[in-house]
């Protein structure tokens, strides 16, 4: 006991057994609350004072006590969790659930970023595959079309055939290579660039019968002239070729000037 | 799962204790095995009434099971605070007195000086326990027993035993040198 403990252990101990009662018990009690140490140490005399316990005859409880209990428990189910801090440990339930928090919370977002990212870069190759089977058709396109041409060239009955300008003193020169079986005429020639809204159209002559239009077409760059294809109905015989000057689009008829003409047959 | 079973428990009561916070049934009733016999002896001691005493040890493992995160181990042991809530509480009902706000798991710390959690310690505690108060005068043997499990102050057992205030007073004080001489 000193000044700043007015306690006794063996106080300590009769405060625990319960013989202290009135206004000493308050007294005791309301400085046992205040004070740390005495505090412990009360704990402890309630330690010792709790071995008489012991003294009592051994009784244990009916197995039904343990039943009713365990019963009760299920019962209730898990209570509602108080929003105290617990006292427990730092190793209890709780603060396991708040560390896979801060796992998952973050994973979650970054789960979110990579599939927001990997949809974009998906969508980017859909269209980099869609131009890609884009190209792919055009380069098959102009493959059958050479093919066509190395057949046109190569096949035994295409025809050559020159034709000569109308107009005289004129440098206007062209030349057709025709297939009838196969419908097609290869322009090469020299021919000015047309007026605008204007273009040139080809015209088969038969034997029998008006001019058949072999298409209407603008001469592109080729070495020192102009080289272009146009269609033609296939099986019909050739009397002779000309080239005349038409509005834009073509004509059923030959309605313009002729530029060059030359003999099928 | 019998008494014994839950002695021999290899589990701490600190370890059991966080599975009850986890609501793990099995866990309360390893606590349960392990010191229902200790609680529901001294209870019915104080109370003399079987049922009175299995509602004290129902409602005190209930507690445990509802509140087991309130409980600071650094501040006492289990069966230290079901020894002390198990005699105020039974006190109380014997004195029709409520004093239940007193023994709040975070309320009543008890540091005993020995461990409980086998059944050995147990058995070898109950012996020197019995042993030593069988060794006290009746006088102190009679005063402790009418402090411990009947709840009386020095002069309630002077009034029953008809011994002066001072001589009461002696006999628990000596008493109580005589159990910690043993305990030491």
């Amino acid at each position: 006991m000193s000044a700043q403990h007015p306690i006794r252990e063996e106080d300590l101990e009769l405060l625990a057994l319960g013989v202290i009662d009135g206004e000493e018990c308050q007294n005791l009690r309301a400085h046992i609350a205040s004070c740390a140490e005495c505090s412990r140490n009360f704990a402890a005399a309630q330690g010792r004072v709790a071995l008489f316990a012991f003294a009592a005859p051994s009784h244990n409880p009916s197995s039904d006590v343990r039943e009713r209990l365990l019963k009760k428990i299920r019962a209730e189910g898990i209570p509602a969790r108080e929003t105290r801090p617990e006292k427990l440990s730092p190793s209890t339930t709780r603060p396991a659930i708040r560390w896979w928090n801060s796992f998952w919370i973050p994973a979650t977002a970054i789960l979110a970023i990579a599939t927001v990212f990997l949809w974009v870069n998906d969508r980017h190759m859909d269209d980099q595959l869609q131009k890609m089977r884009e190209t792919e058709q055009m380069f098959e396109g102009e493959m059958h079309h050479q093919r066509e041409l190395v057949s046109f060239f190569a096949a035994g009955d295409t025809k050559a055939v020159s034709l000569s300008p109308k107009a005289k003193n004129s440098s206007d020169w062209a030349r057709l290579r025709y297939n009838t079986r196969m419908g097609m005429v290869c322009y090469t020639g020299d021919l000015p660039t047309p007026p605008p809204n204007k273009e040139y159209q080809m015209w088969i002559v038969p034997i029998v019968g008006s001019p058949i239009s072999a298409g209407a077409f603008m001469p592109a760059a080729f070495n020192n002239g102009h080289m272009c294809m146009v269609k033609m109905p296939e099986g019909i015989s050739c009397k002779s070729f000309a080239i005349t000057l038409e509005p834009m689009g073509g004509m059923p008829h030959p309605t313009g000037p002729e530029i060059v003409s030359g003999n099928g047959l | 799962m019998n008494r014994a079973q839950g002695i021999e428990n290899g589990a701490s009561d600190w370890s059991l204790l966080e599975r009850v916070v986890r609501k793990d049934e099995s866990a309360l009733a390893t606590l349960y095995d392990r010191y229902s016999g200790l609680v529901y002896a001294e209870s019915i001691r104080i109370l003399r009434d079987a049922g009175a005493a299995e509602e004290v040890l129902q409602d005190l493992f209930l507690q445990i099971w509802r509140t087991a995160e309130k409980f600071d181990p650094e501040r006492g042991s289990l069966p230290g605070w079901l020894l002390v809530a198990a005699r105020n509480r039974s006190i109380s009902r014997l004195r029709r007195r409520d004093s239940r706000a007193n023994d709040e798991l975070t309320e009543t710390s008890v540091v005993l000086p020995c461990n409980l959690e086998s059944a050995a310690a147990q058995n070898q505690l109950l012996g020197r326990i019995k042993k030593t108060l069988g060794s006290l005068p009746n006088g102190q043997r009679e005063a402790i027993e009418l402090a411990y499990f009947e709840g009386m102050s020095h002069s309630e057992i002077a009034g029953r035993t008809g011994a002066p205030l001072g001589t009461v007073k002696t006999w628990i004080r000596t008493a109580m040198d005589t159990l910690k001489r043993e305990l030491t």
